[in-house]
C-alpha cells in the first residue's frame, strides 16, 4: 500500500486506487504536528488539556489559544491549524445559538458534534474547497446527561469517548491514559491526571518552553465551562511538574 | 521533494501537512518594510518605516486609522491591506451604529481572523498577501494584535513584521519587561529604537536624519488618547528624543554598545542583560 | 453573530457546506421581508393590537444604582390571567430590563438577549455588555422594526452600572424612541408615576437608597389603586455595581377602610 499519492492526491474528490482520499491524510498530517490536546471524562467532571507549543516572547499568555466554550456549559480543544480552529469554533457556536432558537434549551453534545463533524466533513467531499486540518474535541456537562466527551477527526469522523487525545504525542498520551481509571475519579483527581499526562508527554528537547491551559466542565463548576481557572489549572500544574521531576530520576 | 507539485492552490494539502500557497501568502508580508507594535500600561503605539520607490516620491502609507480606538500599520501588499481596512472600518462603525461604543479590540481581530480564513479553503480566492499589527484600546487596557495572510491571529505584548525585523525583534526581547512601566514618551522611543535597527546598514551609518531617505511614522492610541498618527513636528520631537536617549542603542552588529549617551530614564544595562533569544513560531508548529 | 461569507454559491440546487436547517434543500436567493412581498392596499396588514400585555414599569436611578419595578400580572384584555409573572429580568451582573407592552414580544426579545449575553460569555474576554450598549442596541432594532411596519409592541427599561460602576437608566419604546433619566416609566406609570417621583427630587444630588424605595413603594401602591390592569404584588430589581438581583415579590399596602364613606358601600 503506497502511502505517497502520486497523482492520486491533487483533490479531495479523487480516490487513490486502493480507496483512499489522501488530501484527507494530508490533512491529518496538519494535525499530527501541533500540540498534544487531550480530553478525559470522569464521574461528573470533564477536563481538556491542550500543551500549547506556539509560544513566543512577544506574544500575551493568551495568544494562540486552542479551547474555546461553545455554549455555557460546553468546551471545544482543537489541534491543528489555528485559523481553521477559530472558523470552526464559530461554527459549533452558531450551531448551538440555532439550536437554543429553535428548542430553547442547551444544544445535547451528542447533536451538537454530529452537526459539526457533517460541516467539516463535507469539506472533504469536493475539489473546491481542501478539507479542514483540524481534530476537535468537544466537552459538555450537565445534570441530565452527565460528562459528555466527542472527538472529531479531519475526516469528519467521529466518536464519543471516556478518554481521547489528539496532536504530536497521541500515541504516547493515549499509553499514558490507559494506566488510569478515569470514569471514577472526582474533579480533583481528574484535573491533576490531566496535567500529569501533558506535562509527561511534552517533549523536553525540542518544546520545552510550552504553556499548559485547561478546560474544564463539571458540576463542581456548576456546569460552567472554565477555561484556566485559576485554582484548578493551579492543581494541574503542580501534578504535572511534580509527576515530570519524579521521572525525571528514572529515565523514561 | 514535491513542493511543486502540491503549491498551486489554496486547496491542496501537501503530503507534509502544509499548506503551500498560504506560506508563499506570509512570505508576501516579509516584502514590505519593517514596522513595530508595542504598548505600556495605557497606550499602545505602532512605528513604521517606509520607503519611497524613488527619489521623485511619497512614500508608501503604512499606518491607517480605522476608529477613534483603533488603528492599524501594513506589510505587504497594499491593496490588500486597503480591502482589510475597509472591512474593520466598516465592522466598527456599525458596531458604534448598534451599541453605541468601541468594537472591542479582541472580538473584532477574531472576526477579521475568521474572514481571512475562508480565503484560505476556497479555489476561487487567495490568502490576503499582507501582515497587519493592530494598536487598540478598549476598556481591557491598550492591545497590541498580530494578523498574518494565514488568518492566525495573536496578542502581544509587542511585535515586529516585515524585512529585517529580526534585528527590531531582538531588541523588543530584550526590553520586553520594561515597556509596561513606561511613560508615553519613553514607549515611543523604545519603539523608534527598535524600528531603528531595522535599518540597512548604510543608513545606520549617516546620522543625519535628514540625508536619509528611510521614514519613519508614528501612531498612537489609548486612555484619553483617540488613535493619532503624529505629524511632522511631533515626528522631528520624537526622533530627536530618541536620539538623546541613546542613539547608538541600535543593534545592527549582534552586541550593540549602549553605553554611551544613556540617560538616567533608561534601563539598567550591565549584568542584567539577556542575550538575544531568537524565538520563532513557525506556521507548521500549531 | 459572525459571517459565513462565502463569495458566491459554488452550484445552485446543490448541497451548500454550512447550510442550517435548510429543509428545502438546495439554495434559496436571499428573499425581500413578506411585508414588502404580500398583494395589498399597503402590503399585509399587521396587527398593532398587543394580546397579552404587561402593565407599567417604573424605573428609579440612585446614587450607588438603579432600582426596577413592574407589578407580576400578565393580563388578556381585560382579565387579570397570569398574575405570577416576572416582568423584571437580570440580564447579566449590570444590566436589569424591565418589560411592558405584549408579553411575547417581551420574551422573544429577550431571547434575543439572552443569547447575547451567551455569546459574551463565549468569547472569554472579560468584557461583558453594558447597559448602555444594550438600551442602544434596542432602540436600533424597535426602529428598524416600526420602520417595516412590522413593530414589536413593547415599552422597557433597561437600567443598571457600567464597567465603572456609574449607573445608567433608559427607556426605550415601540417606536425606537430612547432617552435616559433618573427616573422613567412605561404606561400608566409614566402619568402617575413619573410626575410624583419628579416632584421629589433634590436639585443638587441623586436620590440615595432610601429615597428610591420609598418612591418605588409608593408608586407601585398608586399605581395598583389607579390602573385597572394591575395587581398589588411587584417585584423589584436592583442593580448596584456590588449587587444585582431581582427581588421580591412584594405586596402593595392596600388600604380600602375609606370605602365605608362611600355612599351607596
Amino acid at each position: 500500500m503506497s502511502t505517497i499519492g502520486t497523482g492520486y492526491d491533487l483533490s479531495a474528490s479523487q480516490f487513490s486506487p486502493d480507496g483512499r482520499v489522501f488530501q484527507i491524510d494530508y490533512a491529518s498530517k496538519a494535525v499530527e504536528k501541533s500540540g498534544t490536546v487531550i480530553g478525559i471524562r470522569g464521574k461528573d467532571c470533564v477536563v481538556l488539556a491542550v500543551e500549547e507549543i506556539v509560544v513566543d516572547k512577544l506574544y500575551e499568555v493568551d495568544a494562540a489559544r486552542r479551547i474555546f466554550t461553545i455554549e455555557k456549559n460546553i468546551g471545544m480543544a482543537i489541534a491543528g491549524l489555528m485559523a481553521d480552529g477559530n472558523f470552526v469554533a464559530d461554527i459549533a457556536r452558531q450551531e448551538a445559538a440555532n439550536f437554543r432558537q429553535q428548542f430553547e434549551r442547551t444544544i445535547p453534545l451528542k447533536h451538537l458534534c454530529d452537526r459539526v463533524a457533517g460541516y467539516i466533513h463535507a469539506y472533504t467531499l469536493y475539489s473546491a474547497v481542501r478539507p479542514f486540518g483540524l481534530s476537535v474535541i468537544f466537552a459538555s456537562w450537565d445534570e441530565t446527561d452527565g460528562p459528555q466527551l466527542y472527538k472529531i477527526e479531519p475526516s469528519g469522523t467521529s466518536f464519543g469517548y471516556y478518554a481521547c487525545a489528539s496532536g504530536k504525542a497521541k500515541q504516547q498520551a493515549k499509553t499514558e491514559m490507559e494506566k488510569y481509571k478515569f470514569a471514577d475519579m472526582s474533579t480533583d483527581e481528574l484535573v491533576q491526571s490531566g496535567g500529569k499526562i501533558i506535562y509527561q508527554v511534552n517533549d523536553e528537547v525540542n518544546n520545552k518552553d510550552f504553556r499548559f491551559e485547561m478546560g474544564i466542565v463539571g458540576r463542581e463548576t456548576n456546569g460552567v465551562h472554565f477555561i484556566n481557572h485559576a485554582s484548578w489549572s493551579q492543581l494541574a500544574i503542580e501534578a504535572g511538574k511534580a509527576a515530570k521531576t519524579a521521572d525525571g530520576d528514572n529515565e523514561i | 521533494m514535491f513542493r511543486n507539485q502540491y503549491d498551486s492552490d489554496v486547496t491542496v494539502w501537501s503530503p507534509q501537512g502544509r499548506l503551500h500557497q498560504v506560506e508563499y501568502a506570509v512570505a508576501a508580508v516579509k516584502l514590505g518594510t519593517a514596522t513595530v507594535g508595542l504598548k505600556n500600561r495605557d497606550y499602545a503605539v505602532l512605528v513604521a518605516l517606509s520607503k519611497p520607490p524613488s527619489e521623485l516620491s511619497a512614500s508608501q502609507r503604512k499606518l491607517i486609522p480605522i476608529d477613534d480606538h483603533l488603528g492599524i500599520s501594513i506589510a505587504g501588499i497594499t491593496a490588500d491591506a486597503r480591502v482589510l481596512s475597509k472591512y474593520l472600518r466598516s465592522e466598527c462603525l456599525s458596531y458604534k451604529h448598534s451599541y453605541e461604543s468601541a468594537f472591542p479590540v479582541s472580538r473584532l481581530i477574531t472576526n477579521l481572523g475568521n474572514k481571512m480564513q475562508t480565503t484560505t479553503q476556497r479555489y476561487d480566492r487567495r490568502p490576503y498577501g499582507v501582515g497587519l499589527l493592530i494598536a487598540g484600546y478598549d476598556e481591557k487596557g491598550p492591545h497590541i494584535y498580530q494578523v498574518e495572510p494565514s488568518a492566525n491571529f495573536f496578542n502581544c505584548v509587542a511585535m515586529t513584521i516585515g524585512s529585517r525585523s529580526q534585528s527590531a525583534r531582538t531588541y523588543l526581547e530584550r526590553n520586553l519587561s520594561d515597556f509596561i512601566n513606561c511613560s508615553k514618551d519613553e514607549i515611543i522611543c523604545h519603539g523608534i529604537h527598535a524600528i531603528r535597527s531595522s535599518l540597512p546598514n548604510d543608513e545606520l551609518l549617516s546620522k543625519d536624519e535628514g540625508a536619509s531617505q528611510l521614514n519613519i511614522t508614528i501612531a498612537i492610541v489609548g486612555k484619553d488618547q483617540p488613535f493619532k498618527i503624529l505629524n511632522e513636528e511631533e515626528n522631528i520631537f520624537y526622533l530627536n528624543m530618541a536620539k538623546k536617549r541613546g542613539a547608538s542603542n541600535i543593534i545592527s552588529k549582534p552586541e550593540g554598545d549602549d553605553d554611551d549617551n544613556s540617560s538616567p530614564g533608561d534601563e539598567p544595562e550591565p549584568s542584567t542583560r539577556r542575550d538575544p533569544l531568537v524565538a520563532v513560531a513557525t506556521m507548521e508548529n500549531q | 453573530m459572525m459571517n459565513n461569507s462565502f463569495a458566491q454559491p459554488m452550484w445552485s440546487n446543490g448541497p451548500s457546506p454550512g447550510q442550517f436547517y435548510n429543509f428545502m434543500g438546495g439554495n434559496a436567493p436571499t428573499q425581500l421581508p413578506r411585508e414588502l412581498t404580500t398583494a395589498g392596499p399597503f402590503g399585509t396588514k399587521h396587527s398593532t393590537a398587543a394580546i397579552t400585555t404587561g402593565s407599567s414599569v417604573v424605573g428609579i436611578k440612585f446614587d450607588g444604582g438603579v432600582l426596577v419595578a413592574a407589578d407580576t400580572l400578565v393580563s388578556y384584555g381585560s382579565l387579570a390571567r397570569y398574575q405570577d409573572i416576572q416582568r423584571v429580568f437580570k440580564i447579566n451582573n449590570n444590566i436589569l430590563l424591565g418589560g411592558s407592552g405584549d408579553f411575547a414580544d417581551i420574551q422573544s426579545i429577550k431571547r434575543n438577549i439572552d443569547q447575547k449575553m451567551i455569546e459574551d460569555q463565549c468569547y472569554n474576554d472579560g468584557v461583558i455588555m453594558k447597559p448602555g450598549e444594550l438600551a442602544s442596541w434596542l432602540t436600533r432594532v424597535l426602529y428598524n422594526r416600526r420602520s417595516r411596519m412590522n413593530p414589536l409592541y413593547i415599552d422597557v427599561v433597561v437600567g443598571g452600572v457600567d464597567e465603572t460602576g456609574k449607573p445608567f437608566l433608559g427607556n426605550v419604546d415601540m417606536r425606537g424612541r430612547a432617552y435616559n433619566d433618573y427616573v422613567v416609566a412605561t404606561g400608566f406609570g409614566r402619568h402617575l408615576a413619573l410626575p410624583l417621583v419628579r416632584e421629589r427630587k433634590p436639585k443638587d444630588r441623586d436620590f440615595t437608597f432610601e429615597e428610591a424605595t420609598n418612591l418605588i413603594r409608593e408608586s407601585m401602591k398608586v399605581l395598583y389603586y389607579r390602573d385597572t390592569r394591575s395587581i398589588p404584588q411587584y417585584t423589584v430589581g436592583i442593580c448596584t455595581a456590588a449587587d444585582c438581583s431581582i427581588k421580591g415579590p412584594f405586596k402593595v399596602e392596600e388600604n380600602w377602610t375609606f370605602a365605608e364613606t362611600v355612599k351607596g358601600y
